[in-house]
């Protein structure tokens, strides 16, 4: 027997694929997260309120959602309802994050396979294909910049956001610059279109020569967005099976009793699956269960992904593109948002700690994000996250077993494995900071 | 399109290498929000961003993370053999930052109850700050921190000072005649815009705390919780100096008693980040000198 491994860059974190063979037969696929940094044991006797400041740190790249999802479960365990102006501004949070994270992926995680470089910031052997990447990276980098710099509009601090609190938000966003950014939003909505077409067209260049969009079978898909339109500030869960039929609704507390989870012995991250079947989460899955995005452009790549891949849509190598169509989305509904005056109302309403248990949801970019606490004495004594990455694992380690299997005979391994291996992991943009937590 | 950096060969340009141990990506994910280096360094080394698998031997090294399992200390000595600069970015690297909150002992007895993993790295019992095992040539504290702080060490900008502390770039007004008699705790009220968040109530560290980050966190409304680090002042001194030093700010600026001062300054979300004072980590280790700081 042998034991292929690949380590992979371009994803958040360390993480590794160990792909077992004999005589050509591929006996399992394995993905490996290599860390882990144990915050449900940190965070034991923390006070509760300083949550919303340390969980963030679960990741840089997520740790947007992490500071909504924080402060959510506490108004759940206090019995807090925030007033309408606070859901405005945690949901420009939540859209920076999203435009942070889709330009990220599609452009310095995922743009470098379908260019056939190293890196987006790599220049490119061949000259003529020079201006082109250069090109990208330049409004790549622009793009991605504006979902920081909403991030720090709407949360102050650019990666750990600070300005959700129990109860609302700390402060509304100045008239003034909310009106600048809004400009700014504008102005770059063209480029990113551009680049998503731009994507999209040399992925179908990809796709013709690797001769697959992705042949694993098709799965079930779990979000948390709303059935009409995408909010990703959400109260409900919804798994929807391979045909397309919503099967199931539940919230963040009924969680372990409609999905299960499980921790294996090679991996530092856990996985779920829905009644003994594989789910996949991210934007694949927000693509197929939401009616329309509700924006004019936005809408318009997602009109075209139902009419060229048909709905639901399988194909892994989709996930990429439903990026793109969010990016879209999300500089569109911020712009929209920022048109209110966001600094005339309440931001906040008072509160009692109390002791007690609370959930808080939150679509994040890769899924669901459920935090979990409960509280003795104003400290945690429990403190759970339920990662939308480990909703992704069982598919993942799926679709390895169906790339192994196309590049893998007895007589040997064909280069492109390799490729495939890290095409098929960025597809589903795990995060493993999270997902080990 | 400036055509003449894209013909710029990329080996003549200086390289730099980032290597990430223990950590969240943020100071990754803040690098990125610069630009300024794309056509003056060539990056080698970033899991993040690049496929690479081996750090080469690089002008400048970046180390994010702390030291928290038997890869990371492997891959961090590996990395800065050939090295001619290294810097530590980010809280996590210097001081531990958040994951000291595992290295208290009851935490530290629920780590090593976990079930092992096979062929996986091996946790450490403790996290631990990277120049515990090399030698650092300069520290670039905050969590995370800003993009210029990252130019300014990237291009060993001489002429980059940063503020002193937060206070200093935060701009709020101080009033002598507004004093809490109580700690209004970090989730509390709205919060008036313009007046210092001490003043309100707030335990906030920003008088004591490096600046640079441009009051980030203290501008929209939430206290300094010293990400950045004791000040240019305070840094070669023990935690007793920046208690003292707090303390005095809040006796001017409030009537809170000192005890509920100095038991919020203790608490785990604010010891985060204070484990830069030696003493405070329950170490023997030199203060670093403020030469080496950014």
């Amino acid at each position: 027997m042998a034991t292929l491994t690949f380590p992979i860059s371009r994803i958040e974190g360390h993480a590794r694929v160990e792909i077992e063979v004999r005589n050509g037969e591929v006996l399992s696929t394995r993905f490996q997260a290599m860390e882990k940094r144990g915050f449900s044991l940190m965070v034991k006797g923390v006070p509760a309120e300083q949550m919303p400041v340390i969980v963030p740190r679960i990741c840089g790249v997520c740790s947007t959602a992490h500071h909504v999802a924080s402060v959510k479960a506490l108004e759940d365990a206090f019995g807090v309802q925030p007033p309408p102006l606070a859901g405005t501004i945690r949901e420009l949070l939540l859209l920076g994050q999203l435009i942070q994270n889709q330009a990220t992926s599609l452009f310095v995680f995922t743009m470098p396979d379908r260019l056939g470089v190293e890196s987006i910031f790599h220049i490119s052997e061949q000259e003529a294909d020079k201006g082109v990447q250069f090109n990208i990276a330049r409004r790549a980098l622009m793009v991605r910049q504006l979902g920081t710099d909403l991030i720090t509009l709407a949360g102050g601090q650019f990666i750990h956001p600070v300005k959700a609190v129990v109860g609302g938000v700390s402060s509304g966003v100045d008239s003034g610059k909310a009106a600048a950014f809004q400009q700014r939003l504008k102005a770059a909505l063209p480029t990113a279109c551009e680049l998503v077409d731009t994507y999209w067209d040399i992925s179908m260049r990809m796709k013709e020569r690797i001769g697959t969009w992705g042949d694993d079978q098709p799965a079930h898909y779990i979000t948390s967005t709303r059935p009409e339109l995408p909010n990703f500030d959400t109260d409900s869960i919804r798994v929807m099976d391979p045909a397309g039929d919503c099967c199931r609704e539940f919230t963040a507390s009924q969680f372990y009793d409609t999905l299960t989870f499980e921790e294996t012995d090679y991996s530092y991250a856990g996985r779920t699956s829905y009644e003994g079947s594989v789910m996949r989460a991210n934007s694949l899955a927000r693509a197929n269960m939401v009616r329309r995005m509700g924006t004019k452009l936005a809408d318009g790549f997602l009109k075209r992904l139902r009419e060229d891949f048909g709905h639901p849509a399988h194909p892994i190598l989709l996930f990429d593109l439903c990026r793109g169509i969010e990016l879209v989305y999300a500089v569109e509904r911020a712009v929209e948002l920022l048109a209110a005056p966001l600094d005339e109302a309440d931001t906040d309403v008072p509160y009692t700690p109390r002791d007690g248990e609370g959930w808080g949801l939150v679509e994040a970019p890769r899924g669901p994000l459920i935090h979990h606490y409960v509280i003795e004495n104003g400290n945690i004594v429990v403190g759970e996250f339920i990662i939308p990455t480990v909703h992704n694992m069982l598919a993942i380690e799926r679709a390895l077993r169906v790339a192994a299997e196309r590049y893998i005979t007895a007589d040997s391994v064909n280069l492109e494995l390799e490729r495939a291996v890290g095409r098929v992991v960025r597809a589903f943009d795990p995060c493993i900071a999270c997902a080990t937590h | 399109m400036q055509s003449s950096s894209v013909l710029k060969k990329n080996k003549d340009l200086p390289q730099f290498a980032v290597l990430q141990l223990s950590g969240c990506a943020g100071c990754e994910v803040s690098l990125l929000n610069a630009n300024e280096w794309i056509e003056e360094f060539e990056l080698v080394f970033m899991p993040l961003v690049v496929s690479a698998y081996e750090v080469p031997c690089v002008d400048v090294l970046l180390v994010s993370g702390g030291v928290r399992s038997d890869e990371d200390l492997y891959n961090l000595k590996r990395a800065v053999r050939c090295s001619k600069k290294i810097v530590a970015v980010g809280t996590c690297a210097i001081s531990g930052g958040v994951a000291n909150l595992g290295n208290r002992d009851e935490v530290r007895e629920l780590f090593m109850s976990q079930n092992e993993r096979r062929d996986l790295p091996r946790l450490l019992p403790k996290s631990r700050p990277v120049d515990d095992f090399i030698e650092v040539d300069l520290y670039l504290p905050g969590c995370p921190p800003t993009p210029e702080l990252f130019m300014a060490a990237l291009f060993d900008d001489k002429e980059f000072k940063a503020s002193r502390t937060v206070c200093q770039e935060c701009g709020r007004k101080k009033l002598k005649d507004m004093k809490p008699k109580h700690l209004t705790g970090f989730q509390t009220g709205e919060v008036d815009p313009d007046i210092c968040l001490i003043n309100q109530g707030y335990l906030c560290v920003g008088s004591s705390t490096r600046g640079g980050c441009r009051a980030l966190c203290t501008r929209p409304g939430h206290p300094c919780v010293g990400c950045r680090g004791p000040s240019d002042m305070l840094i070669e001194k023990d935690s007793t100096a920046w208690l003292e030093s707090i303390q005095r700010v809040f006796a001017a600026l409030t009537d809170i008693p000192a005890d509920e001062i100095r038991e919020g300054l203790l608490s785990p979300q604010l010891a985060l980040f204070l484990f830069q004072f030696s003493d405070y980590a329950g170490t023997e280790r030199p203060p670093r000198p403020k030469e080496k700081v950014l």
